[in-house]
């Protein structure tokens, strides 16, 4: 028993990770109608920033995250500029918008490594080594610190988005694009503001993920697949739906490891997955109607 | 008109001093003046510079024997002709002439016959490693040419093209390490395990639709890798399988093994061009041309079921892509993992980008660019992926539909162009404009208002204080040309509003009037000024008349 709670509370750590990424390519997807694939390049991105930060300017656990996520607002704002704002009057923009972020990875990810070599990187443990024990299971200070912040960046974002100007303006895009560009939403804009934010939230992750493991020019690549899997399993543009499905995917994650093996995770998820789209095709949270037509 | 005295005077010639009018001399004085043609000539001139470039001018055209019906050949047994030719008329000669509608069989014929001559023509330094290249060129180009099926003609964004052939790769190695089977065998096998492979994707394709499904298949992807470099039966540790048979015999020269596989993989992509041909030109594809994403309601309410037509060319595709699969195994002895990783879901996307998504030719032409960038140009190290994203970059932002869209993009911009310079020539068409023409219904008044318009442009030139002295001195006879032209042009023009002279008292009193133009209404005075001469008030009437030109 024991070690299922610690193995469930493992999972709710890395989906905690994960769900940022999977919040990220939702509010994209929902605000701006693209669908960025450069996330990957982003969190590699913040996760050099913040190398680079304690390396050069200082040390303390604190600053390096923080580093870590401006940069990420940085690199956010990079594909914003380089992809979003050329291309979205363009016909096809869901298609290009894709290509053109797949393309911006593939070039930051070669520049990376050519810049920072294939050795991966470690950053330092931003939480200390403490451990508080509860009932015979142990939790360790690195686990608490990972979910309490992705729990209070994702709050943070979402109190953003409930109250102020910026997050209303969001919100009208997510309804209807087009109606929001009528009334003055400049769209421009507000994808320069989407992408900080979601840019924010990879940074966050990317400095939270690689603590634990390691940093490598590619080394966002599954975590962007796993935060693309949990968006689409919660519904696209549903900050819910993706917390919803972090959490069950972290669930899932837990329960497979202790039932069937490590080997079987991403087997099970993605037939969960698909059993979730077969028969709700929107996601979780999705609702039909209100899906953004791309 | 001050500039009038430093000019030289002329003299002009009365045409009708042979009749022996009084006063009527031969030659008269005349200012300097223009000639009336030039205007007509400028106003007919073409201003707006042009280039030679034309849709049908500059296309070739083959000369056509009047008597002999054209020598038609056709694809035996069908009736379909080997190029598509149209007969017409030059507009000049009238002589008949033949056009080719569709010169893509020529450009298909003559890069396939460099394809298949190129090991003949390769300098010998280069040829081992471009034959190579050529042999995965092959290879991947039927790989695009069956997603380019799937994504273009079925409209189903899937990403986990290169997942199927991976997994038939995976698989066939197995099965010929482990059973011992024949090379030949693998690709047949391959078919089989594709279509399994197709049946399980196109699942959720039924119900999802467009970037819900890339996502997804994206993560299948990613599960295909994780499952194969995780497994113990697939050789987790030598970063891929291998060993699995092979139609290339070790015992061959290197140069026949190099030959050998060039050539297979240049059969396996014409039997990917045929396999495209069939299925996007024939009746599946026209189905789903009729279909195209957001209009399927329009379709379906046509009485076309789209989506079996979709998930039919997923399949079929699915089970070539199988096949595809087997051959790589054969062809390589196994697969390396990298086949599942994203880096080739990137290159493979930037193939069929860069050409143009949706059409044969941008799949192979991608798909060479993309093999010489990655394979030939191995010297440049990262910097060649650095390339291959900005022609990506490029490709998306600048161009409409990848390199072969171009064509049609140049077209429309042209006409856009073309579009501008006809509106910016409006003023050719003289007072009126196009759609205010098209409602006339008398089109002789249409050249009248425009020959008026160039002649009152022409008459405004000659108006100085020349004339105005020479008509005040003598408003009636004999004229310097200048002067008679003006007066030949103010005595025809319309009745409504023509100024006249009335007589209130002979001799003493005359005043201006304008006629009404109407039966019936009498005229108007137009001034109080009493004029005491007939001949002032014939010049008073004159000056009018030119104040009203010089304003009009």
């Amino acid at each position: 028993m024991n070690d299922l709670i610690f193995l469930i509370i493992n999972g709710i750590t890395v989906a905690s990770i994960y769900g940022l990424i999977a919040v990220a390519v939702s509010i994209t997807w929902s605000a701006l109608g693209l669908l960025n694939l450069s996330y990957g390049f982003i969190f590699s991105f913040a996760g050099y920033g913040a190398w680079l930060a304690e390396r050069h300017i200082y040390g303390e656990p604190i600053f390096v995250m923080f580093m870590g996520i401006a940069a990420g607002v940085i690199g956010g704002v990079l594909v914003c500029l380089l992809v979003f704002i050329p291309v979205h009057d363009k016909p096809n923009f869901t298609i290009r918008g894709m290509i053109g972020t797949l393309a911006v990875s593939l070039i930051g990810g070669q520049i990376l490594l050519q810049n920072f070599g294939p050795k991966a990187k470690l950053l330092p443990e931003f939480f200390g080594y403490g451990k508080i024990k509860i009932m015979d299971v142990v939790l360790t200070a690195d686990k608490i610190g990972i979910i309490f912040s992705s729990i209070i960046m994702l709050t943070i974002v979402v109190r953003w988005m409930k109250s102020s100007r910026r997050g209303l303006e969001i919100r009208a895009m997510m309804m209807n694009p087009h109606a929001a560009s009528i009334v003055g939403i400049g769209v421009r804009k507000t994808g320069i503001y989407v992408m900080a934010v979601t840019g924010a939230m990879t940074g966050l992750s990317a400095a939270l993920l690689s603590q634990t493991y390691y940093l490598s020019p590619f080394s966002g690549l599954t975590p962007m697949i796993k935060g693309v899997s949990i968006a689409l399993m919660g519904g696209l543009g549903s900050v819910r739906g993706a917390v919803i499905a972090a959490i069950i995917l972290g669930f899932n994650e837990a329960l497979t490891t202790k039932f069937l093996g490590g080997r079987y995770v991403l087997m099970t998820q993605f037939a969960l997955i698909i059993i979730v789209l077969i028969i709700r095709p929107r996601g979780i949270a999705g609702i039909l109607d209100k899906a953004r037509e791309a | 008109m001050s500039d009038i005295k430093t000019k030289k005077r002329k003299t002009w010639k009365n045409p009708l001093a042979v009749w022996g009018a009084k006063g009527g001399n031969h030659e008269v004085p005349t200012p300097e003046w223009k000639n009336p043609h030039q205007i007509w000539r400028d106003t007919k001139a073409f201003k707006v510079p042009t280039t030679k470039i034309g849709r049908f001018h500059y296309e070739y055209k083959s000369s056509n024997h009047g008597e002999k019906i054209w020598n038609r050949l056709r694809w035996w047994p069908t009736r379909r002709t080997i190029l598509w030719t149209q007969g017409v008329y030059n507009r000049k000669s009238l002589k008949p002439e033949k056009i080719r509608k569709d010169k893509r069989p020529i450009f298909w014929f003559l890069s396939l016959l460099a394809l298949a001559i190129m090991p003949f023509i390769l300098p010998d330094g280069f040829k081992n490693s471009l034959l190579t290249a050529g042999g995965i060129f092959g290879i991947y180009a039927s790989i695009n040419l069956c997603w380019t099926l799937v994504i273009g003609t079925a409209g189903i964004f899937s990403l986990a093209t290169y997942a199927i052939v991976g997994m038939s790769a995976f698989l066939t190695t197995w099965l010929s390490i482990n059973l011992g089977l024949p090379w030949w065998m693998l690709p047949m096998i391959g078919m089989f395990v594709g279509l399994a492979f197709g049946v399980i994707i196109a699942l959720p394709a039924l119900r999802l639709d467009g970037f819900y499904y890339g996502l997804l298949t994206l993560g299948l992807n990613e599960l295909c890798r994780v499952f194969i470099t995780t497994s113990h039966a697939f050789g987790a540790a030598s970063g891929g399988l291998y060993g699995a048979d092979t139609f290339v015999d070790d015992n061959w020269a290197p140069m026949t093994q190099t030959l050998v596989q060039y050539y297979s993989g240049f059969a396996l992509l014409i039997a990917a061009l045929f396999l495209f041909r069939f299925v996007d030109g024939k009746r599946l594809g026209r189905i789903l041309k009729l279909a195209p994403e957001k209009k399927e309601a329009f379709a379906e309410a046509s009485g076309v079921n789209y989506k079996r037509a979709r998930v039919t060319v997923f399949l079929i595709s699915s089970i070539a892509l199988g096949f595809i699969g087997g051959f790589y195994a054969a062809y390589y002895r196994g697969s390396a993992f990298d086949i599942f990783s994203f880096h080739t879901v990137i290159m493979g996307l930037a193939m069929i980008t860069i050409g143009g998504i949706g059409r044969a030719d941008g799949a192979v032409a991608g798909t060479l660019i993309i093999v010489v960038l990655d394979r030939v140009l191995v010297e440049l190290g990262p910097y060649r992926y650095i390339i291959i994203g900005l022609i990506m970059m490029f490709t998306i932002l600048f161009l409409k539909n990848g390199l072969f869209g171009i064509r049609k993009q140049f077209r429309d911009w042209r006409d856009k162009k073309k579009g501008e310079a006809r509106s910016s020539r409006l003023e050719r068409g003289g007072e009126m404009l196009p759609e205010q023409a098209t409602e006339m219904d008398n089109k002789d008044e249409i050249y009248r208002k425009r020959y008026d318009k160039m002649q009152r442009e022409f008459l405004k030139t000659l108006i100085c204080d020349e004339i105005i002295e020479e008509h005040k001195q003598k408003p009636l006879g004999q004229h310097s040309e200048a002067l008679e032209r003006v007066c030949y042009y103010f005595r025809r023009g319309a009745m409504n509003d023509k100024y006249v002279v009335k007589c209130e008292v002979p001799f003493k009193k005359y005043k201006i009037m304008a006629l009404s133009g109407v039966r019936g209404r009498s005229p108007r005075l137009v001034e109080d000024k009493i004029y005491d001469t007939v001949e002032a008030a014939y010049h008073g009437l004159f000056l009018r008349r030119i104040q009203d030109l010089m304003e009009a």
